[in-house]
């Protein structure tokens, strides 16, 4: 989690960001064209500004950005149809409309995503499902994928900084450069598989796949605020599909 | 009963060209330090797991020969569970022994208890101890994967501390500890053999287990060649021959020629030496 404790996102119970998330996806998939698609990723803006994870939005724009251009380049420079042209660029009409319904469609996933990422406490989550009585093996799931890519990261970042002071040279051509990458990814890759047998033991001899129902040792509260959250995200996802389908 | 009973135990790793085990018969008895020592390959890594039930379980191969871990095969599905929370296994590299879902290095050591449906009074009450008793409730809202190698160990032998495990398995569990963290390790051993805990640790670690351990095991090829006490067997020549080692002084009395039984300890040298 990288928030401060205070936003409300944090306080949140556990399952609201991630059932905000979800529905932000189901709904701006199902969203017909570009003015409903803009308008739930401006509304994801909002309220992800609203729980204090504003960063999130600002940092889904580092991978959106190279994606956008390429959808403006795929659908509305290369796109067919009718055209128009703007400041001297002929472009695809229906091409643009697809660009942008897909730009908004990203956006509002990668920005929801972020946030929840920003926003997720692996050991809360744990106690929320345990205080369901839900098996641990299903939070242990999601925690794990979630912390896998920093761990990944960590990871790399380690093996590269050994084998530079091994003397692996990363810079100059492209050729020098692709052949830099086995000594990085073939330790990384072995590295993660031995980690996850000796992970595998740790959490064996740690009881973690025992039968009996996990203690929460802080359950989180959940709140008629985060009831009703999850419940109006749940209702206006499903009209959103619904609205797609009838239309 | 003993509380591990190894009889002619072979286990291949799968794909292995040669068996890791071969026809190992170890007993460990409850009250005991039972000290596991052998050169690189000798087994006692893989006696460990085969006594924790994870080789062949986790790690595929074969198995043959009879383990009784606290009276069960711990290789059965119906074992492992009926086992948890029994047996403390603790392996060299802590960072991959961590939960990974912890925020703090109170819920790290409070992870098991939980999985086993402790109330949560009594996690608590076992947390705060275990975390004193490694030296290390100063750290207990860390967040664990900030900490070094030597502070990540001491918590990963607290969380198994904390279940009052009635058979310790240990590998190298020193590999990441400073001086203070061995000597806290060395007592907390001989304390939980004092609670009638089995305690079995697979270490080089001469120095530091000649003056701990009730018994010393030494692996060679797959099994146990020697068996007796440490003081014992480290002073003579027969653990040089099985491809183990001594304490220091004992290598240093060795290096000099001279004659058996060699002098273990720093005090132990200079009486001879300055004789």
């Amino acid at each position: 989690m990288t928030l401060p404790p205070g936003a409300p996102a944090s306080r949140a119970h556990p399952f609201t960001p991630l059932v905000l998330t979800l529905a932000v996806a189901v709904a701006v998939v199902s969203a017909p064209g570009p003015a409903a698609a803009a308008v739930l990723y401006g509304a994801t803006i909002l309220g992800v500004l609203a729980a204090g994870a504003g960063r999130a939005a600002l940092r889904a724009l580092v991978p959106l950005a190279p994606l956008w251009l390429f959808l403006f380049l795929l659908h509305g420079v290369l796109g067919e149809g009718d055209r128009i042209v703007m400041a001297g660029v002929s472009l695809s009409r229906d091409g643009l409309a697809l660009a942008a319904t897909q730009a908004c469609r990203l956006g509002a996933i990668a920005t929801a995503s972020l946030a929840l990422y920003a926003a997720f406490s692996p050991a809360r989550f744990v106690d929320a499902v345990a205080a369901r009585g839900w098996p641990f093996a299903l939070s242990y799931l999601v925690v794990a994928t979630l912390l896998a890519l920093p761990r990944f990261r960590a990871r790399a970042a380690a093996i590269l900084e050994a084998q530079r002071s091994r003397g692996l040279r990363l810079q100059g051509n492209p050729f020098r450069r692709a052949r830099a990458l086995a000594p990085v990814t073939f330790p990384l890759l072995l590295g993660a598989l031995a980690e996850v047998d000796e992970r595998g033991f740790a959490l064996e001899t740690r009881c973690a796949s025992g039968v009996t129902r996990r203690t929460p040792l802080d359950p989180p509260r959940d709140s008629v605020t985060d009831r009703a959250v999850r419940w109006l995200a749940g209702l206006a996802a499903a009209a959103m599909v619904c609205w797609r389908v009838l239309t | 009963m003993s509380a591990l009973q190894l009889e002619g135990v072979g286990f291949t790793y799968p794909g292995a060209p040669a068996p890791a085990l071969r026809r190992c018969s170890l007993r460990a008895d409850g009250g005991a330090v039972t000290w596991l020592m052998g050169a690189l390959g000798a087994g006692t890594s893989t006696a460990l797991l085969v006594a924790a039930g994870l080789a062949p379980r986790h790690t595929g191969g074969e198995r043959t020969g009879t383990v009784l871990t606290l009276g069960l095969d711990p290789a059965t599905p119906s074992s492992a569970t009926a086992l948890g929370g029994r047996v403390a296994l603790v392996l060299p590299s802590p960072a991959t022994q961590l939960s990974g879902i912890a925020e703090t290095v109170a819920q790290e050591v409070a992870f098991a208890p939980a999985n086993l449906g402790w109330p949560r009074g009594r996690i608590h009450e076992g947390v705060a101890g275990a975390l004193a008793a490694l030296d290390i409730a100063h750290l207990a809202h860390r967040d664990p994967g900030t900490l070094s190698g030597g502070e990540m160990q001491r918590i990963v032998i607290a969380a198994m501390l904390v279940l009052q495990p009635e058979l310790w398995l240990l590998d190298e569990p020193t590999s990441a500890l400073d001086a203070a963290g061995r000597a806290i390790l060395h007592r907390l051993m001989r304390s939980e053999a004092a609670r009638g805990a089995a305690v079995v640790i697979a270490s080089e670690d001469a120095d530091g287990l000649a003056g701990v351990a009730d018994r010393l095991v030494v692996f060679e090829e797959g099994r146990p060649v020697l068996d007796r006490r440490p003081d014992v067997l480290l002073r003579g020549g027969e653990v040089w021959a099985a491809g183990a080692g001594s304490t220091t002084i004992a290598e240093l009395s060795r290096a000099t020629g001279e004659a058996e039984p060699r002098p273990l300890t720093v005090e132990e040298g200079v009486a001879r030496w300055t004789r």
